[in-house]
């Protein structure tokens, strides 16, 4: 299935690359707006020609995507375009919102909440105080704009080389794949099978199970796996007096299916138990290095050094708990110190 | 995929109720590659260090929406697990980058990687 004339999307591309190689950074403000207009034309008409596609074969989008896409595509722009360190950060925070947005219409709402709460909350945050540590304006003109801000390098060749890339991506894209696979469309029983007690609860809740009755299995359709062969979706639950009855898919309550965070939490910890750790170890050596390299390494002249020897070594002769051996190589320590210095200044 | 477009029942949903369509799926592909390719160009053409490294995290970002649209047409959640470890790395990188960055600006006084474009070695 092609889904776009591939000369059509080289066509959007170079226009979109013009546009953004014209809003970079520069001295005057009319050709940045002009570049950005552009770009977003260029943008505009490419999921234009997408939402038509997707109408003629009756796949309709989101209206929130459009939405989010463009604030989030805009904030990119932002990021890239704007002369102050501290409004990009402000745009990219913008942008993980929006993006946040787009994963919530994927139905992924852990991801989006784990992004606003780590990347807008802890990692920008970050960003925003070494910002504002490294640059600081002089005082008498606050609207100063450091040199390396105002002027970008190499804005053309940039440009070509990233749309260049998009271009090939796009187009090979748009050629359309008749290999990929069409997922199954109901994941949530074999999921449900790992968690009898939430089974139960929802059932209780929605009167399908009496007093004294337990949930016993939840079938998978996998019979290999289960000494009983349950079809997929039946729930097999005991009685107190032992006997047995059974739940068909076909009545399940509405609430009875798999959250996106249990399915997350499956996936995660039961599949990938050992990434985790991996992301562990990760984090770990970040923090031991940004503390090791952040670090600053004060310089303490010989003088200094003396006289801190000296407060500590009066200290410890004054406390009866410090041990004496110490207190006296601390002394010969001094001693050798000062004979070494003096024989420096003779 | 029969939804009309501006029904609030696709952000309420909880589960993995509809099949994503092709089409639908390059609607995000082309958002995740306008972005990743923004953020390569913000790469090679600012010259302030914060900025570049604010480019990075722009590419994880597309690499990000890439991952979880194609994780939400297979119907799978290793998509969006790997996410999350898109996003360790990347605090991780962070710290570590600002760190470095830190220490280069204590040393040279501006933010410029042009400061820095003779090295030893």
């Amino acid at each position: 299935m092609e889904l776009m004339n591939p000369l059509l999307v080289y066509g959007l591309v170079a226009l979109g690359g013009i546009g953004v190689a014209l809003a970079l950074p520069r001295k005057a403000l009319g050709p940045q707006l002009a570049g950005a207009v552009i770009a977003a034309a260029a943008g505009g008409i490419m999921v234009l020609l997408l939402t038509l596609k997707g109408v003629q074969s009756n796949q309709f989008t989101n209206i929130y995507f459009y939405i989010f896409g463009a604030i989030a595509l805009g904030g990119a722009l932002r990021v890239i375009t704007h002369a102050k360190p501290v409004y990009a950060a402000l745009y990219f925070i913008l942008t993980i919102l929006a993006t946040a947005g787009l994963f919530l219409i994927l139905s992924a709402e852990f991801m989006a909440f784990a992004l606003i709460i780590v990347y807008a909350g802890a990692i920008l945050i970050t960003y925003l105080f070494v910002i504002m540590l490294a640059t600081q304006a002089p005082e008498e003109n606050i609207e100063y704009l450091a040199e390396y801000d105002v002027k970008s390098r190499e804005p053309i060749v940039a440009t070509v080389v990233g749309f260049v890339l998009l271009g090939v991506l796009t187009a090979l894209m748009f050629r359309g794949s008749q290999s990929l696979p069409v997922a199954k469309a109901d994941a949530a029983p074999a999921l449900l099978t790992e968690m009898p007690r939430k089974v139960e609860r929802v059932l209780k809740e929605n009167g399908l199970l009496q007093e004294g009755e337990r949930v016993e299995m939840v079938g998978s359709g996998d019979v290999a796996r289960m000494n009983m062969d349950l079809e997929g979706g039946t729930i097999a639950i005991m009685s107190a007096d032992g006997s047995r009855r059974m739940i068909e898919r076909a009545v399940w309550p509405e609430e009875l299916k798999t959250l996106n965070i249990e399915a997350l939490g499956f996936n995660l910890l039961r599949d990938h138990p050992g990434a985790i750790e991996i992301a562990g170890v990760i984090l770990l050596m970040a923090m031991l290095g940004a503390v090791v390299l952040s670090r600053k390494q004060v310089q303490i002249d010989e003088e200094l050094k003396m006289q801190q020897a000296q407060k500590l070594g009066m200290s410890m002769d004054v406390s009866p708990s410090a041990p004496v051996q110490s207190a006296e190589s601390l002394a010969a320590q001094m001693a050798s110190n000062a004979a070494a210095k003096a024989e420096g200044g003779a | 995929m029969n939804d009309i477009p501006g029904s609030l029942n696709m952000l309420a949903q909880s589960g993995y109720p509809e099949i994503m369509g092709q089409v639908t799926l390059m609607h995000y592909l082309v958002v995740s590659m306008v972005m990743f390719v923004l953020g390569l160009i913000g790469f090679l053409t600012r010259r302030n260090l914060i900025i570049m490294f604010l480019c990075t995290e722009l590419m994880f970002q597309a690499a990000g929406i890439a991952l979880i649209a194609f994780g939400r047409y297979h119907m799978d959640f290793t998509g969006q697990t790997f996410v999350i470890f898109v996003l360790t790395v990347a605090a991780a990188e962070a710290a570590m980058g600002l760190a470095l960055i830190v220490l280069l600006f204590r040393r040279s006084d501006s933010l410029d990687a042009e400061v820095w474009s003779e090295m030893k070695g």
